[in-house]
């Protein structure tokens, strides 16, 4: 059974804030769940990395937003991934 | 106490290739930073930077000489040479050979040697060029320094990342107080705008995308710089008798840690610094009249930054004026507090004080006065250069008019 994108999501803040995933909701914020700014770095990183997605460099603001904001930021990057970019027009 | 004085200045960045240029484009406030052409800028989020340009190593050195030199050592030589022109010094006269120390900051070393040795090793034959060592350790520029001029005192590299400059101009104003040497060949060089850095900084997600704006409502952080500054510095007494035209006094320097965090800047670490800087220089904070802030633009230093002044200087901190030359030549990490003290010599000589250029809207977090855009007349009798580098590590220079 594939697991959600909250749930990967969710088990990479857990691993690299090193806290119980139990606590996390997505209206906490990375702040409230004790995550540091390096430790928000890495955590975008690892996120990247697993998705293979690239998420934009201030919005929303990792260090403030909440887990839900963090999550709309993968999702919009997954669903970009996922669509083809319009080829465009070959030289004539 | 001996006195410490500044008789010589040279200086290479993406503002000009001498120090007078230098000067003039940060009292202009015109920014160097354009696109990026060191690193391609298609892989990069931010392919913007401040790049040495339309410079030819050939017009500087030999084949055989460049053949030993990387960039950053010859950013080193280049200043370096401007500098002891200008001091009029002879090392060959008077055993000064021996009495001269060379101390230099830097906080990556040879980075493009060390990116092509890189792409040769991983990317081509595995076959790595035999002088990639002699090029890429930290300490080159200042033996390649040291090689120029025949000196023989003490020379060594100073790191200290962002405040390597600063640590080691520091560090070279204590060895002429303390009589170990009479003069010394001190500052900073970088040559940073590779592929491997840029990338690294851009993961770290504190890179301006647009350009630098330090202080101002709408910084999105910094962009990279390269070059250097090399000074020569000289006992008071020995500078007076040889009759040597004296730049500044190098009043004093204050260093601190913050002890704290790897990245996050400490306001208690800063004005430790500038504190005991002021201290070193037997310095009143009333007699401050400029501040060339480190001002790097990222989202923490600027708030931090100003908050450190404030604390030490109170209301006076308000009749200072603070600014960040970073806007124009960025960040040279370990050449930046030097090429900074350019800017805070040039504000005491000429009684004019470089702008923050870039500058849109004030933020309410940064409260002094940082003299937007347009450079102003102003009396400095004494100004402070600040330098605070990543792991917490502070150096602040103080200098004063001469006599």
């Amino acid at each position: 059974m594939t697991q959600t994108v909250e749930q990967q999501v969710f088990e990479i803040v857990a691993r690299l804030g090193g806290i119980d995933i139990a606590t996390i909701t997505p209206e906490s914020t990375l702040k409230d769940l004790g995550v540091d700014s390096l430790e928000a770095i890495e955590i975008i990183f690892d996120i990247e990395e697993h998705f293979g997605v690239t998420l934009p460099d201030r919005d929303p603001d990792f260090d403030n937003g909440s887990v839900q904001g963090l999550l709309n930021a993968v999702r919009q990057a997954i669903d970009a991934a996922a669509t083809p970019k319009a080829s465009a027009p070959s030289a004539a | 106490m001996r006195r410490v004085v500044i008789t010589g200045m040279g200086a290479i960045s993406a503002l000009g290739h001498d120090a007078p240029s230098c000067w003039r484009e940060m009292l202009a406030g015109r920014s160097a930073i354009g696109p990026i052409q060191a690193v391609a800028a298609e892989v990069l989020r931010a392919p913007i930077a401040a790049e040495v340009r339309g410079y030819d190593p050939l017009a500087h050195f030999d084949d055989k000489r460049l053949a030993l030199l990387d960039r950053v050592s010859q950013f080193a030589l280049v200043s370096a040479r401007e500098a002891v022109r200008q001091s009029g010094l002879d090392f060959e006269t008077d055993g000064l050979r021996d009495r001269t120390a060379v101390i230099v900051g830097t906080a990556v070393g040879g980075e493009t040697s060390n990116a092509e040795a890189s792409r040769r090793l991983y990317g081509e034959n595995g076959r790595v060029h035999p002088f990639t060592i002699v090029r890429v350790m930290a300490n080159a520029p200042a033996c390649q320094l040291s090689i120029e001029y025949g000196v023989t005192g003490p020379a060594f590299a100073v790191v200290s990342a962002c405040a390597s400059s600063n640590h080691a101009l520091a560090q070279a104003l204590q060895m002429i107080r303390g009589g170990s040497v009479d003069v010394a060949l001190s500052g900073g060089a970088e040559a940073c705008i590779t592929l491997g850095l840029t990338k690294a900084w851009e993961a770290m997600r504190v890179l301006a995308e647009d350009t630098c704006r330090p202080f101002c409502l709408q910084r999105r952080g910094l962009v990279l710089g390269e070059g250097a500054a090399i000074f020569v510095l000289e006992e008071y007494e020995h500078a007076r008798r040889r009759g040597a035209t004296i730049l500044a006094e190098f009043a004093g320097a204050g260093m601190s840690s913050d002890a704290s965090d790897i990245v996050l800047p400490s306001q208690a670490g800063a004005a430790n610094a500038i504190r005991r800087a002021l201290a070193d220089a037997r310095l009143a904070p009333e007699s401050i009249g400029y501040i060339n802030a480190h001002g790097t633009a990222t989202p923490l230093n600027d708030p931090t930054e100003s908050r450190a002044i404030r604390e030490v200087f109170g209301a006076h901190a308000d009749t200072i004026a603070v600014s960040s030359t970073k806007a124009v030549h960025g960040h040279a990490l370990g050449a930046a507090g030097a090429l900074e003290l350019i800017a805070a010599i040039g504000a005491l000589n000429e009684q004019a004080v470089p702008p923050t250029a870039n500058f849109i809207d004030p933020d309410p977090q940064c409260d002094l006065d940082y003299v937007p855009n347009i450079a102003r007349e102003r009396r400095v009798d004494a100004a402070l250069s600040n330098s605070f580098a990543f792991g917490g590590l502070n150096a602040v220079l103080a200098i004063r008019r001469a006599e």
